[in-house]
């Protein structure tokens, strides 16, 4: 293929609604390819026009990667959207809502977008004859044409959208090139839309892009961000930009723009200095590993265009001072083509360049695509891997990112003020017909709050978003007592370790949870030396093996885990030694200690009260391995009596890069065998929470995944099969809702449900706020009941899942999703992250991944 | 005077109706890679039937892109306007020229200028590594033969492929309002040779649009008359060398740079209350050092990283000595800082590191003095002495009790 086709090709297929649509797979979204022009701002222009330089070989420098605009796409959304679950459950299709509770006025992020009653988009063919094949060309000779130059128009080259209907069905055109070529444009109207449909929604989120754009916004990702009031963050590199995610949809009763603050975090070092920090840090020796290891992967945003690239691997051997060949086939060195490019000079010659596979857009069976980079020009984007452990900075991040509601508000009132105001804004908006409109508001209803059941005690928290002072005193429902257990601990730590058990007895004791004195053997500091010892003292009867680690790094606690999750059963309980320094905290962390230890051991620690007397619920969750990425991590976690208070746990590794769980059947029908076990019978009723969803797999899970489990709870029963519901379970949405008292606004209470307005026509679906947010705003958790054979009401369903987020017992306190979901998700973390195999049988019956 | 050019215009036009009767030949195609921006995005270069063709590499546009370019490297001009800037092209590639600080593109064409405007707007990386000097670039709706004092002042003004499309009436304003009015210390025209067409399989003009194409005798007679008549000086070259052979016919496209004789303090260039006739279109201006934000902001980004090598290369040199408890030896708290590791060659500016204050350290705090910090050739140039560099540390970064050096924890976990 010629570099000139490969060229367009790439120029064709880099626009973000193109984008976008690329990334859709299965069946496509009832739609078509939209490209807001006039917004493909610069780089859209630039990129084609310098890639028209070069590309003889498959190398370049870098200047064909994505676009800052692409990454992302909001098509899967929208194919979600059509799979119209409710329509199947009788008991809802009329009424979803329910009606218990104390009801609360809620301010939301969503605003009002109003259009003409007989607003209508009109979907036009162009054809050009002669034909031209470049879609800029196409495009600009469309635009400049006085006739339509004052309508408001979206086109991408083939299909053009225009508010305003053309006076004849077929209008011709002319215009001329700037060769003086004659062009004839033939316009043919073939659909007339309403509003209502899924293309005009598409529409819609295309202005607001552009006017974001006028807005002297950026598109990175699928958000816009506002470069002029940075954040930083210097003492670690980071600049946050503001801005925005918006997207524009229909809502239960009508269309709404849902707009949320966000932050883009940028590092303010390019990959040239990341590489000499490094490599002052570590050994030359393992350098260019070390190198390797902690770039490949991560997205970096170009110098001089608004590209972002993934690294996918460093090439040692090329220098800045090679050549390439570019396009019209001089050959030139990076060194000069970026001095006469850009007019920018490298300082280090001697640096290797970065290696980017560009992505086959097309989908053809031409070769992939290289991009060679020069790292002094490549920033970072992100968080920098090692982020997530370092604490300051994730405090200083969260300082700055987790807005308070009322600051929140702040910011979306000055988004809404800038599309009202702005002369550029108020003008598309104009054109187009529409009408921005008011902030909305909604009422939400607030369910009672739960009691907790101790063994013999019952008692109403003071706060539901914590009530370990409540039941200090208490006991627990069930405690095995631990007789006969291991710890191993370095020699350093063992005063610590003395210290803690003494305290660990101490709380106990009240608890209803015996501890004996343990086996205390003590090692070298080295993860070796811990195993071994674990090796040799872990014989049949230990009940559990504590470890006091000396330090954080992975390496103790993945080997630790791995071996006695999978290859020796046993329960771990590892703490590190530097926790238990804390003097004054030794009591509060010995008691959380001791409750871990006792749902390790199979112990119940509390419950709340279960209106439905045989009721089984199940949690899934589906993840990605940190390893492999071609690896899925499937946890499944079932209660196994009436309580919920005993659980069933598996988990599985499934070599797809789909989010969709194979195994459901065996694990289901595991989790009935064990409930029939334990209660003589199956239960009257299942209901699966459905955890790690991602975009635009809706109608594989109704398509695969309900019938895995719907075909194990036929067969487990000859005559009447337990009822099954499926809900899945979002934590990532658009919405949030904000109580308003007085003057300020506030994180609405516990236990808060809102069913309507935010909520979609075409889903029984409802938002439970079951969490406490110390700080910034809280995130409504958002569920959708997919499958529904139960038919209980609205209200007892939601608030039955209000219920299960009381029930995780790594937690004193509500969590923000039911706890078979969290349960799942703990699993699969220490697997995906640490265990890389499936843990062993035997451990399924406790919660040992606490 | 006056009749004279009209004299020359007439002439012209007489010339014009002759050439299109001499190369009127059976195809209409033009030969010439005229095809600006617009086909050029596409990556896709017009297949033109083949006859004898002329094929430029690189393309002709893009050499006199680079003529232009070329000058701005050798003379620096502040403020340049592009004349006739069509689809921005030029600007695009000016706007990285790091000398340029002023860039105006006028055209009559809104809907090209509208479209186009968003190319020259700063991407993410000028926000990240501003420019060392401001940037403002805007595009103005109007006609090059229409005075409006916002271009008065200029360094440089391109006209690139653009008198050939004016008329006989509009080529007569044209130095007038150029030459005359805005009179920018250089100006830059090119225009197709019409000699070099003879070597086109084609006809007439090298684009339906033009009014004229001359040869290097016209093109040269016109500019040394109005160069005379405004007090310029010119000079002629050209870009797209004829092939072997054909040498005699010059190049096809013939270039004049016109250079203001008399200097800019005579001329009351910046009495900018004229009218303001030109529309904007669009307007942008780049983040750079310039900008007390932009510059303070690098200056801290600078501090953080200069102060955590140091304070790493004392931790390392520390760990080296452990074993040699001389090095802090009891009763001196004030460790001296030296370099253990191994130091490859000295430049200039190491040099100027090495008699610098060193780091030292008092107890878990590490400091560096700010005279040193100042040593490092970016931030001396960025703050230029230390109470500058006092001022734009400001609150962010704590300096120790008198303000003269940074002050760090030594074991702060949090590596920055």
């Amino acid at each position: 293929k010629s570099g000139r086709a490969r060229v367009r090709a790439r120029g064709m297929a880099r626009s973000p609604g193109a984008a976008e649509v690329g990334r859709a797979r299965g069946p496509p979204p009832p739609s078509v390819v939209l490209i807001d022009n006039e917004a493909s701002s610069s780089s859209d222009c630039e990129r084609t026009s310098r890639i028209s330089q070069k590309y003889a070989g498959g190398i370049s420098p870098s200047d064909s990667g994505c676009t800052v605009q692409e990454r992302g796409g909001k098509v899967r959304d929208i194919m979600d959207l059509a799979v119209c679950t409710r329509e199947k459950l009788a008991h809802v299709r009329d009424c979803k809502t329910g009606s218990s509770g104390i009801p609360v006025k809620l301010v939301t992020n969503l605003f009002n977008l109003d259009v003409p009653q007989d607003w209508q988009l009109y979907q036009y063919h162009v054809t050009y004859s002669p034909d031209i094949e470049s879609r800029r060309l196409r495009i600009a000779l469309l635009y400049s044409h006085r006739e339509l130059s004052n309508k408001a128009k979206a086109f991408d080259g083939v299909i053009l959208f225009l508010s305003q209907k053309l006076e004849e069905k077929v209008t011709e055109l002319s215009s001329e090139t700037q060769r003086g070529e004659t062009v004839k444009m033939t316009i043919t109207l073939t659909r007339e839309l309403p509003a209502s449909s899924p293309v005009c929604i598409q529409v819609f989120n295309i202005i607001f892009k552009k006017i974001l754009k006028k807005l002297s916004m950026y598109q990175i990702g699928r958000n816009f961000y506002k470069p002029s009031e940075p954040v930083e963050i210097p003492q670690h590199k980071l600049s946050l930009w503001p801005g925005f995610a918006i997207s524009v949809s229909h809502f239960e009763t009508k269309l709404l723009l849902s707009a949320n603050v966000s932050y883009k975090i940028l590092r303010n070092e390019t990959v040239l200095e990341f590489m000499t920090d490094l490599c002052r840090k570590t050994s030359e020796s393992c350098f260019t590993q070390t190198c390797e290891k902690q770039l490949v992967g991560l997205i970096v945003l170009t110098r001089y265009n608004n590209k972002t690239y993934r690294i996918d691997d460093i090439d040692w051997s090329v220098k800045p001072t090679h050549t390439f060949r570019k396009r019209d086939g001089a050959e030139i060195t990076y060194v000069d083509y970026y001095k006469q490019q850009y007019d920018i000079i490298l300082s280090d010659l001697n640096q290797p360049v970065l290696v980017s596979l560009l992505k086959n857009k097309k989908n053809d069976n031409s070769e992939a695509q290289m991009a060679h980079l020069i790292p002094e020009l490549c920033f970072l984007t992100g968080m920098p891997g090692q982020a997530t452990s370092d604490f300051q900075l994730m405090k200083a991040v969260a300082k700055e990112t987790r807005l308070d509601p009322l600051v929140r508000q702040q910011h979306l009132a000055r988004l809404a003020d800038d599309f009202q105001r702005n002369k550029d804004a108020r003008f598309e908006l104009e054109t187009w017909g529409l009408h921005f409109g008011c902030q909305m508001s909604l009422t939400g209803r607030i369910a009672p709050a739960e009691k907790i059941i101790m063994q013999d005690h019952t008692c109403q928290p003071a706060s539901a978003a914590d009530w370990s002072k409540d039941i200090r005193t208490c006991k627990v429902l069930s405690a095995q007592s631990l007789n006969k257990w291991l710890v191993i601990c370095s020699n350093r730590a063992e005063s610590v370790t003395e210290n803690f058990l003494n305290c660990l007895r101490r709380v106990g004791g009240p608890m209803g949870f015996n501890v004996d004195c343990p086996k205390i053997i003590k090692v070298q500091e080295n993860p070796a030396a811990f195993i071994h010892a674990i090796q040799k003292h872990v014989k049949y009867e230990v009940q559990l093996v504590m470890c006091i680690l000396p330090s954080i790094q992975t390496s103790y606690y993945d080997s630790i885990k791995k071996y006695l999750s999978s290859d020796c059963p046993v329960p771990s309980q590892c703490v590190l030694a530097q926790t238990l320094n804390k003097q004054g905290m030794m009591l509060s962390v010995a008691t959380k200690i001791a409750m871990q230890m006792i749902c390790k051991l199979g112990g119940e620690l509390w419950a709340v009260e279960i209106p439905l007397k045989s009721l089984m619920v199940v949690g899934i969750n589906v993840c990605k391995d940190a390893f492999s990425q071609r690896t899925m991590v499937v946890g499944f976690v079932a209660s196994i009596n009436p309580r919920i208070t005993r659980w069933f746990s598996r988990c599985i590794l499934q070599r797809t890069t789909a989010h969709v769980a194979d195994c459901l059947k065996v694990f289901m029908i595991g989790a009935l065998n064990r409930w029939y076990r334990h209660n003589q019978g199956l239960p009257a009723r299942i209901i699966v929470y459905r955890d790690g969803v991602g975009d635009g797999q809706l109608q594989t899970l109704v398509d695969y995944e309900v019938p895995q489990l719907l075909s194990s709870v036929i067969e487990a029963s000859s005559n009447t099969s337990p009822k099954l519901s499926v809900i899945v379970v979002r934590k990532k949405g658009m919405p949030r809702f904000l109580a308003e008292t007085g003057r300020n606004l506030q994180n609405p209470p516990l236990g808060t449900v809102v069913d309507s307005e935010a909520t979609r026509p075409e889903w029984y679906d409802f938002y439970l706020i079951s969490q406490m947010a110390c700080r910034g705003t809280v995130n409504p958790t958002y569920y959708n009941v997919i499958y529904d054979d139960n038919g209980l009401k609205p209200d007892h369903m939601q608030r039955l899942t209000f219920k299960l987020c009381h029930v995780y017992y790594n937690w004193m306190g509500l969590i923000s999703i039911p706890a078979p979901c969290q349960y799942a998700r703990k699993l699969t973390f220490l697997v995906a992250q640490s265990l890389h195999k499936e843990p062993s049988l035997e451990l399924a019956n406790s919660l040992f991944y606490l | 005077m006056r009749d004279l050019k009209i004299d020359l215009v007439h002439h012209l036009v007489g010339l014009k109706e002759t050439a299109a009767l001499l190369f009127q030949r059976n195809l209409k195609t033009v030969a010439e890679d005229n095809m600006e921006c617009n086909s050029v995005v596409d990556g896709n270069v017009e297949e033109v039937p083949s006859k004898k063709v002329i094929k430029f590499n690189p393309p002709l546009y893009k050499q006199r892109y680079q003529f232009v370019k070329n000058l701005v490297e050798q003379h620096q001009p502040k403020k340049v306007a592009d004349l006739g800037c069509g689809d921005v092209c030029l600007l695009a590639i000016l706007k990285y020229q790091k000398c340029i600080e002023e860039l105006v593109g006028v055209d009559i064409n809104e809907g090209r200028l509208k479209w186009n405007g968003s190319r020259l707007s700063p991407c993410v990386g000028d926000h990240l590594d501003p420019r060392e000097l401001d940037l403002a670039i805007t595009l103005y709706h109007g006609s090059v033969l229409e005075k409006d004092c916002r271009l008065l002042g200029f360094d440089l003004a391109a006209c690139i492929e653009l008198i050939e499309h004016f008329d006989s009436e509009d080529l007569a304003k044209f130095p007038e309002v150029v030459f005359g009015y805005m009179c920018p210390a250089m100006i830059v025209i090119s225009t197709p040779n019409s000699e070099f067409n003879s070597l086109f399989p084609c006809a007439v003009f090298r684009d339906s649009d033009h009014k004229f194409e001359w040869s290097r005798m016209q093109f040269q007679t016109w500019a040394l008359d109005v160069a005379s008549r405004y007090n310029y000086s010119v000079e002629f070259t050209g870009v797209g060398e004829p092939p072997t052979g054909a040498e005699d016919v010059g190049y096809c496209t013939q270039i004049g740079v016109f250079r203001r004789k008399a200097e800019a303090a005579e001329l009351a260039v910046l009495e900018h209350h004229g009218e303001h006739v030109y529309e904007v279109v669009y307007t942008t201006s780049y983040p750079s050092l310039q900008q007390i934000n932009y510059r303070r902001r690098v200056v801290i980004y600078l501090v953080y990283r200069e102060v955590s090598r140091l304070k790493q290369k004392y931790q390392v040199s520390l760990r080296q000595h452990e074993l040699e408890p001389e090095f802090i030896a009891p009763g001196n708290q004030t460790g001296k800082f030296t370099s253990d590791l191994p130091v490859p060659v000295l430049t200039e500016d190491d040099k100027a590191m090495e008699i610098a204050p060193q780091p030292f350290c008092i107890e878990d705090k590490f400091y560096v003095p700010l005279q040193r910090i100042i040593a490092y050739p970016r931030l001396g140039h960025l703050c230029g002495n230390v109470e500058k560099l006092r001022e734009f540390l400001g609150d962010v970064i704590e300096l120790n009790c008198d303000g003269s050096a940074v002050k760090v924890d030594l074991n702060d976990c949090s590596d920055f």
